[in-house]
């Protein structure tokens, strides 16, 4: 079942001789538990889509459904409590609050949504355990190394228990072994803990983690891959690897 | 490289029977799977080394059973070996067989040069994607081997999807240019000069 759901979806700016088409009619679906990735060169308005399916920002035409309710029936007021609630985003510079440590951060969106201040510590002392910071709770962000700030905030995006998961560019501001663990902590969102998870990147390694990959240029879907082997194409593969890992 | 090297590797580890060594080289590298070498290799090159003096009989066992030939390194074995370690390592960029496909799309127009790339670029995220899932189920600590070999067909795939990124780019420019043709050579032998 679609989670999230596109359908020509389109974003101009500007006007006549100075229009730019940022997004040219999009229709795309990511189910829960599925990881998908957004690829394309500077400019093909991958920003763009991203934003405009977590609601911050919305379409010239075409419309983003979550959850079976489309966003622009939505006023300011209930648009905000959908991106609090059910959307996680995770960004390429973490976004962390300096002065806070690592649960209070994590804690932050319950306590911005109204909860005690007890329950939302303990709820993000949880989620930072799960992604493997319980050593860490409070430590603040400039004790942290990329890494882990970048764990920090993906704990962050799954306190409020989101459907939905965006990422935009995770690991541009990370080493590579730091860029796998987050890759492959985002494909635990999807795989273990069954969240819809969306990621811009342009890099080709991270990418890899995903289930597909779509293709954007000058605003359109050009292409879409999937990665894994299509059902009797995996088994197969998996028995000839179990078979070489026997010898 | 060369079998002969990895020969003359395993016996500066320790001097071992002909037949340890086929199984000695599966072991180092991680599996055959990761290197496949034939054991016929294996000994026709050992032979050649006793030749050239690179490896020696070191003793003969005879425990009531068939004799059992031990090779040991020498010391010129051990020099080679050594050379051969030491030297930098020259990198092979060249036979590569989509640049040849993409190169005979482009003369005969049998295909869609952007088609094939795009068909390519599906291919190796694919790979890609089958590599990166094993990376994450090997453990370092257990598996060194199968892991470096992992690490390196990941960022050769990678390198590989950015050169067809550039090439696409270039595709257009490829495309209004004059296509390769071999050069034209005089046939037959050089005529003898007139004046001797």
């Amino acid at each position: 079942m679609a989670l999230i759901q596109t359908e020509n979806l389109t974003k101009v700016y500007g006007q006549r001789e100075a229009t730019v088409v940022a997004l040219d009619h999009v229709s795309m679906s990511v189910d829960a538990g599925e990881f998908v990735a957004v690829m394309g060169p500077s400019g093909c308005g991958k920003s763009t889509l991203l934003h405009l399916m977590g609601g911050l920002d919305r379409p010239s035409e075409g419309s983003v459904t979550i959850d079976g309710k489309s966003l622009s029936s939505l006023s300011d007021d209930a648009l905000s409590q959908l991106r609090r609630r059910k959307i996680g985003f995770i960004f390429q510079f973490f976004n962390l609050i300096p002065i806070l440590s690592a649960v209070d951060n994590a804690a932050l969106p319950l306590l911005l949504d109204g909860r005690k201040r007890a329950q939302a510590r303990d709820e993000a002392s949880e989620w930072l355990r799960k992604v493997g910071l319980g050593a860490r709770l409070g430590n603040r962000p400039d004790e942290l190394s990329a890494g882990q700030q970048q764990r920090v905030a993906i704990a962050r995006a799954l306190i409020t228990n989101p459907m939905l998961v965006l990422a935009d560019e995770p690991t541009g501001n990370l080493d590579s072994r730091a860029a796998d663990e987050t890759a492959g902590l985002l494909r635990r969102v999807g795989k273990e803990w069954g969240r819809a998870v969306l990621m811009v990147t342009h890099d080709a390694r991270i990418a890899a983690y995903a289930d597909r990959i779509v293709f954007l240029k000058d605003g359109k879907i050009v292409s879409e891959t999937h990665l894994e082997a299509q059902d009797g194409q995996e088994a197969e593969a998996l028995a000839g690897e179990l078979r070489a890992e026997k010898a | 490289m060369s079998v002969r090297h990895a020969v003359l590797g395993l016996l500066a580890q320790r001097p071992r029977h002909g037949y340890e060594l086929h199984a000695a080289f599966e072991a180092v590298v991680g599996g055959e799977d990761n290197w496949d070498v034939k054991p016929a290799q294996v000994y026709t090159t050992l032979t050649r080394m006793e030749k050239s003096g690179l490896v020696a009989e070191q003793a003969v066992e005879q425990d009531g059973g068939p004799e059992k030939r031990i090779y040991a390194i020498t010391a010129e074995g051990y020099r080679a070996l050594k050379d051969w370690l030491e030297q930098a390592t020259a990198s092979e960029h060249q036979r590569d067989e989509f640049f040849l496909k993409l190169m005979l799309a482009l003369v005969s127009g049998a295909a869609d040069p952007y088609g094939l790339i795009k068909a390519q670029r599906a291919e190796l995220y694919r790979e890609l994607h089958a590599v990166t899932m094993r990376r994450e189920r090997v453990d370092p600590a257990k598996e060194l081997a199968r892991i470096l070999l992992l690490d390196k067909a990941a960022m050769q795939l990678d390198a590989d999807l950015r050169w067809l990124d550039m090439t696409e780019g270039r595709l257009d420019d490829i495309l209004h240019q004059p296509l390769p043709e071999p050069e034209a050579r005089p046939r037959g032998r050089p005529r003898k000069a007139r004046d001797q």
